[in-house]
């Protein structure tokens, strides 16, 4: 296959996971909004900032609502890729999601290219690990935010499932494993994903891909080299 | 000037809706300031407008201040009802000044005071004869401007509780004097009530949510409405359904060493979240310095980035 017979462009993602991340992102902006004045509520812009949500009761709603659509929105992601599994879709090393071995090379290879000491950056394939990095932090999110935050939500509830001996300290944990880990998950969007993903050279303002799920040859080509080798071995070859 | 200026305020007052208080007010709406009387130092200025908004706006004031029916000049005088009389050497342990006045709260209010004088607040005055512990005034404000506790003026509005409870539990001598838990006020603030309460949360419980206001125990007593059977049915005001179980809940322990494991915790989570940071903003800086690098210093033919 040349390179004339290659396709413009390829689908990233289908419509499945488009809509699946803009209800991620939409509830995780909400989330942010709504929760923000109560980290430090005795500071005079939290007060402020509250009443624009109308205020802590209407907040308060905002946030739990929107809290159990992004619970919902990553069960229906998890429970997809299960369906996807049984529909046969593999895993293999150039495609994968999965963290592997290679992936700790790539950051070495990486900062040496940041740093000047080598000079080809490294090859990734269809996830580099800093998508990996993205996407595996919604998980722990989920796991820490989300479930600390279920218990705060509904708190009589869940207060049946903790054994006896945690009774005295679990509820503080919670709630400081919900306020601080929010905090990490905010400032670490705002670097990595909007970094990665708005501000770098070439995206700017924004990758299209989360709308068209459609990435061009060229991007794959230098982004995803891997992947490109994969897809089109001729082409790679005549390269 | 002056004498024209009492003119001024005496035609003004006689203009007000008739009422008998006028002929008190005439003098003490228009006196500023403090005076030095026989048993202690007396604010004479009543403010009537607050006065005449306030939920007793339309007393007369010989209604409660009963011993001052003849006459400006002459001493306090007359007959007081029976339940007024018995409250006043207690009354008078915190406050000299016409404790007549301030024991006439119980003439309207009787189930109150007497729940009142039951409480721990209460027995404090009552039973141990102390200066300290609240009585009407100490929580409600002056009785010339008290208004329903819906309003945010009021100094027992949701929104002041916690500034009125704190004017003696963060008084370190009163808490150390009758060995209270320390802090409360700070550790409310603290727990996840208390931070809505301090963002302006109407419906957050406050202190007296809890723990009541004119029946309140000490938190260890068998009624106690904070500890056993008591807080869960507590909690349940709120928290449908409440159990045994999740009323264990501490309500606002101090997040310190004396609380270990979320203590600990959270300085595990910082250290977590700032190797995160780290490498993050590391990884972003360095790949914007090497973007930058390439794309100014080394213009490479045919690459990607033209």
């Amino acid at each position: 296959m040349s390179n004339k017979e290659l396709p413009k462009e390829i689908e990233r993602f289908n419509i499945i996971f488009r809509i699946q991340h803009i209800i991620l992102f939409t509830t995780f902006l909400l989330l942010s909004f709504t929760g923000w004045a109560l980290k430090y509520p005795e500071v005079e812009p939290s007060a402020w900032w509250v009443r624009i949500w109308g205020g802590p009761e209407i907040a308060g709603k905002i946030h739990r609502v929107a809290g159990v659509t992004m619970l919902l929105d990553f069960l229906w992601h998890v429970a997809y890729l299960g369906y996807l599994f049984t529909k046969g879709m593999k895993i293999r090393a150039v495609t994968t999601i999965i963290p592997l071995p290679r992936d700790i090379i790539d950051v070495i290879h990486n900062y040496l290219y940041f740093l000047g000491l080598s000079k080809t950056k490294p090859k990734f394939g269809r996830f580099s690990y800093i998508h990996k990095f993205d996407y595996w932090a919604v998980f722990w999110g989920m796991g820490i935010i989300g479930v600390s935050g279920f218990t705060l939500a509904f708190p009589v509830f869940s207060s049946q499932f903790f054994p006896e001996f945690t009774l005295g300290w679990i509820w503080p944990l919670l709630r400081i494993l919900h306020s601080d880990e929010a905090l990490l998950a905010i400032v670490f969007i705002l670097f990595w994903h909007f970094y990665n993903e708005h501000l770098k050279v070439g995206k700017f303002p924004m990758s299209w891909t989360w709308l068209t799920g459609k990435i061009s040859i060229e991007d794959l080509k230098h982004e995803h080299a891997r992947e490109f080798e994969y897809l089109f071995p001729e082409a790679a070859k005549d390269e | 000037m002056t004498k024209f200026f009492f003119a001024v305020v005496i035609v003004a007052l006689l203009c007000v809706p008739a009422a008998a208080s006028t002929d008190c007010l005439i003098c003490h709406s228009a006196m500023q300031g403090k005076m030095e009387g026989r048993k202690g130092v007396v604010d004479v200025h009543i403010d009537i407008e607050k006065f005449a908004d306030s939920v007793h706006g339309d007393f007369q004031c010989t209604d409660c201040h009963m011993t001052y029916g003849t006459g400006p000049h002459t001493p306090p005088s007359g007959d007081v009802p029976a339940d007024v009389a018995e409250l006043i050497p207690f009354v008078s342990l915190k406050s000299k000044i016409d404790p007549v006045a301030q024991s006439a709260c119980v003439i309207c209010h009787p189930t109150i005071y007497k729940e009142l004088r039951e409480s721990v607040h209460g027995e404090n005055i009552f039973v141990k004869k102390e200066t300290d512990g609240p009585l009407c005034l100490d929580c409600h404000g002056s009785p010339h401007y008290i208004v329903p506790k819906t309003d945010e003026n009021s100094h027992v509005n949701h929104a002041n509780v916690l500034h009125t409870c704190g004017k003696c539990h963060e008084d370190e001598k009163i808490v150390e004097k009758y060995d209270m838990s320390a802090h409360v006020i700070e550790k409310y603030k603290e727990s996840f009530h208390g931070k809505k309460y301090i963002l302006g949360h109407k419906k957050v419980p406050i202190c007296n949510t809890c723990h009541g206001s004119h029946n309140i125990t000490k938190w260890d007593a068998p009624d106690s409405p904070v500890i056993g059977e008591g807080k869960v049915k507590t909690c349940g005001k709120c928290h449908a359904g409440a159990t045994k179980k999740f009323a264990a809940a501490p309500a606002h322990k101090y997040i310190g060493k004396e609380n270990p494991i979320p203590y600990y915790g959270e300085k595990l989570l910082i250290l977590l979240v700032f190797g995160v940071f780290g490498f993050t903003i590391s990884h972003v800086l360095l790949e914007a310095f090497a973007e930058i690098r390439d794309n100014v210093f080394r213009k490479k033919k045919g690459g990607h980035h033209e």
